[in-house]
């Protein structure tokens, strides 16, 4: 019962995120998509995700409205945002899929459930991840590291070799403020 | 070592004669002393031949050999051309005017090839080396006839010779076959062995081709148009050599004759009515030449009545008597045309009181010819004679009337040589006929008055071979024995029968019928059956490939053109367009495949989509 | 409370997000969007974990796409600002640099 109030909650704040006036209302209603979400997830048993899923959308929408904020310097409270391209095609394109996926899962035939959960499923999670599946953690961590990297080089505005041009050969360099020791 | 000799008497004059020909105007100077050094090499050589008897043979075409052998009958024939041949190059070779000097080594070289093919058809042993032999008479023949090339008369009449004796020849060719098949090796003395069929027609095939080669009827007219040829040409070919051969042809397959037959009954009437009807020819012509060419043809019709009736030893002796005597009056009429400038019979009055050595010569060759005794052509007539009467007496008729008539045409000539210039005919008067052929010289070499002199002993003396002590001799060597010989009665009469025409002629002259002057109208006749059909045939056919055959050619090639354009249409229009159409239809593809990348994220979102969403169909609908 | 139906909602919240990436102008919209795509397919893996294959690897798989999801945050924020700073705007619709 409660999952399917929560199912209800999820799709319809999900629906909301495009169809509210305002920013922060669009934030507000992806965060509540997302708890919603987690919240089913702990429903099922898995605390550890369901937690880290909150923890993480509520982190996430917070920098989200930092980001609509200072790319859209508007009011973000009052402003009516109707900025949409191609709206009928993006309907029909989306219940389309959304038959096709609902007659896949339909006629499709599912295997049983294969065994009995784990009494604990957060130890168990933790060990497979320190122990067998210790390759994804690897990948995963190397992953991270690559976009974090990623991402420095795309925002920032200028290199630490930025001051010497294009081919590094520029003497003096140029730097917006002068100073330093010359070099 | 005979038979080597054998090869060197062929090969010499063959190999002289071709340097000679080959040579052209840089061999001129040494033409004479070569030609007539050659001749006499070549006359020792026969001579020594006709004593030792040689015979070589080489393997020549499949089943029939190359074959000489010089054998009774050869052996006579043989010393006798060559000599002939000798002393004719001699007088050629002094000969002042005329044709010689324009082209000595041409001439002599000629006359070697021509010495050459005759001694190969006196020596041939089987049909191959005739036949070559034969063919080779007849080209230097025409060359020698034409030998004034510029003159396009002469070398119609050389044409007209050519293309009759080679019509002729066909019967040769004819033989030749039929002898094959009937299964004979092709030597000329297994042939009157052939099988029933085939032997009729081998002896008509030699029949028609000596015929025609001995200027018999009804060939008779080429022999007419070959004198335009220089005198010594009619010397060697027209009264010694080539004509001759014709005749020495029959006699040598006189057996096949006689085997057949219908053949030497053939023979023996074309030769009787050959010697008849051209005597009277004769005596109607006013043309010297002219005239001896139709005794030279009635002559020779006496050789081939011999072989008919199979008279050999007479023949032979006649064929050789012959040869003296024509070369001797040929040569002199060519001495009379080169220093008087006509050989017509009314220049040449009194001819022979202005250059006495040619003068006595030709009054004997004359009465030889005539038949008066004790010269050699009576004995020899008289020979024939005999077993002539033994055969038919209708044709010892004949043969009688066409002695009497050479009695009739040499008596002819004699009047007009020795005519004393008369009242009406002064010596200015006779002048104006001079010079109607050419300009004459007024002289005549004495090295050419000195070579008629052997002929003029020749022509007097060779009777002898007919008469008995030496006439048994000569069956002996030819092989004939017990053929009828003449009586005293026959020879003492006909001597008389030659005396009393010659008293005749000189006392009334003889006709000269329209008929008998244009020798029998042969040439016309010929013309008219056998010229102009063929000549229309060929002009027909030249019309059917101009207008058939070449507008065929033509029709197609329009045809070719015609679909070569409409496959270049179907090509250019039907092909080409549509590799066009490809062309353009992958260039507008292309156009229109880049509309999609319109760089709006959301559209290719779209597209991803879209795309997904096929796959997966595939894959459920697939797998 | 079977697997066809969490799948069918976790469709609906993947359709919903598409529309939202598909029909959305500014680039922060656009990514709203595709969170809640992710969000669909989380709530997919889970319904897995439980009907399927209750085991640590189901969790493991959950535990990789939020990675995903956390990658693609900072990879779209990144482009956001380095467009933002080169062009002044924040509209998918200037960004059409990749057209022909």
């Amino acid at each position: 019962m409660a999952f399917w109030v929560l199912a209800l909650v999820a799709v319809v704040s999900g629906a909301l995120v495009f169809k509210v006036d305002s920013m922060a209302r669009a934030t507000y209603a992806l965060a509540a998509s997302f708890v919603a979400v987690g919240l089913q997830v702990l429903l099922l048993g898995l605390s550890y995700i369901g937690v880290i899923t909150v923890l993480m959308m509520i982190m996430e929408m917070a920098i989200m409205a930092v980001y609509m904020i200072m790319y859209m310097g508007m009011n973000p409270a009052l402003m009516p945002m109707n900025m949409v391209h191609g709206k009928r095609t993006a309907a029909v394109t989306s219940g389309a899929v959304f038959l096709a996926l609902t007659a896949g899962i339909l006629l499709a035939p599912w295997p049983g459930r294969s065994g009995d959960s784990d009494p604990d499923p957060t130890a168990a999670l933790g060990e497979a991840l320190m122990g067998s599946k210790m390759l994804v953690m690897i990948i995963v961590s190397a992953v991270l590291l690559a976009t974090i990297i990623a991402a420095l080089v795309l925002a920032l505005p200028r290199g630490r070799y930025d001051r010497f041009g294009s081919d590094l050969r520029c003497r003096p360099p140029t730097d917006p403020q002068p100073g330093g020791v010359g070099r | 070592m005979m038979a080597v000799l054998l090869w060197i008497l062929i090969v010499l004059p063959a190999v002289v004669g071709g340097v000679l020909c080959v040579g052209g105007r840089r061999t001129d100077r040494v033409a004479r002393t070569l030609g007539v050094g050659t001749s006499a090499v070549t006359s020792v050589l026969a001579v020594v031949a006709a004593l030792q008897r040689p015979a070589v043979a080489v393997p020549f075409l499949a089943g029939a050999d190359f074959g000489l052998r010089v054998d009774g009958l050869a052996a006579v024939v043989l010393p006798t051309v060559a000599l002939v041949a000798l002393l004719v190059l001699v007088f050629a070779a002094a000969w002042r005017g005329g044709d010689v000097p324009t082209a000595p080594s041409r001439f002599f070289g000629l006359m070697l090839l021509f010495l050459a093919a005759v001694l190969i058809t006196a020596t041939a042993d089987t049909l191959p080396a005739l036949l070559l032999a034969w063919e080779i008479m007849g080209a230097t023949s025409y060359a020698l006839i034409g030998f004034r090339w510029q003159d396009p008369d002469r070398v119609a009449g050389g044409a007209t010779a050519l293309l009759t004796t080679r019509a002729a020849d066909l019967g040769l060719y004819l033989a030749a076959g039929a002898a094959l098949t009937g299964g004979s090796d092709l030597t000329l003395s297994g042939l009157a062995g052939l099988p029933a069929p085939w032997r009729d027609v081998v002896a008509g095939g030699i029949l028609v081709a000596a015929l025609g080669k001995a200027a018999q009827l009804p060939f008779s007219f080429w022999l007419s148009r070959a004198m335009l040829g220089p005198s010594p040409v009619s010397a060697l070919l027209h009264s010694a050599a080539m004509v001759a051969m014709g005749g020495y042809l029959l006699l040598r397959v006189a057996p096949l004759l006689a085997a057949t037959g219908w053949a030497a009954t053939v023979a023996a009437w074309m030769g009787a009515l050959t010697a008849l009807l051209l005597g009277a020819v004769a005596i109607a012509q006013r043309d010297l030449k002219q005239l001896l060419a139709a005794s030279t043809s009635a002559q020779l019709g006496f050789v081939v009545m011999a072989a008919g009736v199979a008279g050999t030893a007479g023949g032979t002796t006649h064929l050789v008597a012959h040869a003296a005597t024509k070369a001797l009056l040929f040569l002199a009429a060519g001495a009379w045309l080169t220093a008087l400038g006509t050989k017509q019979l009314d220049g040449l009055r009194g001819a022979a009181r202005r250059w006495p050595v040619v003068g006595i010569s030709a009054t004997i060759g004359l009465l030889a010819l005539a038949g008066v005794p004790p010269l050699s052509l009576w004995a020899t007539k008289d020979e024939i004679l005999a077993a002539v009467r033994e055969s038919s007496t209708a044709l010892a008729v004949v043969t009688l009337v066409a002695a009497a008539l050479s009695a009739g045409y040499a008596g002819k000539v004699l009047v007009v040589l020795w005519a004393r210039p008369s009242a009406d005919h002064t010596a200015a008067g006779i002048e104006n006929d001079f010079d109607t052929e050419e300009p004459g010289t007024r002289s005549v070499p004495s090295v050419a008055q000195s070579a008629l002199i052997p002929l003029a002993v020749g022509a007097a003396v060779l009777g002898a071979l007919a008469l008995p002590p030496l006439s048994t001799e000569i069956a002996t060597v030819l092989g004939v024995s017990g053929e009828p010989a003449a009586t005293p009665v026959e020879l003492i009469s006909s001597g008389l029968l030659a005396v009393l025409v010659l008293a005749a002629v000189y006392r009334w002259g003889t006709p000269a019928p329209r008929w008998a002057a244009e020798w029998l109208h042969l040439e016309r006749i010929v013309g008219v059956v056998v010229v102009a059909p063929v000549l229309s045939l060929a002009a027909a056919l030249a019309r059917f490939d101009d207008t058939g055959l070449d507008r065929t050619v033509r029709h197609s090639a329009d045809r070719t053109m015609w679909l070569a354009r409409r496959a270049d249409d179907v090509d250019s229009g039907g092909i080409d367009a549509g590799v066009r159409g490809v062309a353009v239809a992958v260039v507008r593809s292309a156009r229109e495949a880049k509309r999609p990348q319109t760089g709006q994220l959301y559209q290719y979102y779209v597209q991803v989509i879209v795309l997904l969403l096929f796959a997966a169909l595939l894959l459920i609908v697939v797998i | 409370m079977t697997l066809q139906l969490v799948l069918i909602v976790a469709a609906a919240l993947f359709c919903v997000g598409l529309y939202g990436a598909l029909s959305q102008q500014v680039v922060v919209m656009v990514m709203m969007g595709l969170e809640l795509m992710i969000n669909g397919v989380i709530l997919a893996a889970v319904g897995f974990y439980w009907f399927v294959s209750p085991t640590p690897t189901a969790q493991v798989v959950l535990l990789v796409v939020i990675a995903a999801m956390t990658v693609e945050m900072a990879m779209g924020f990144a482009v956001a600002t380095l467009l933002h700073r080169s062009r002044n705007s924040d509209m998918t619709d200037m960004a059409t640099d990749l057209s022909g």
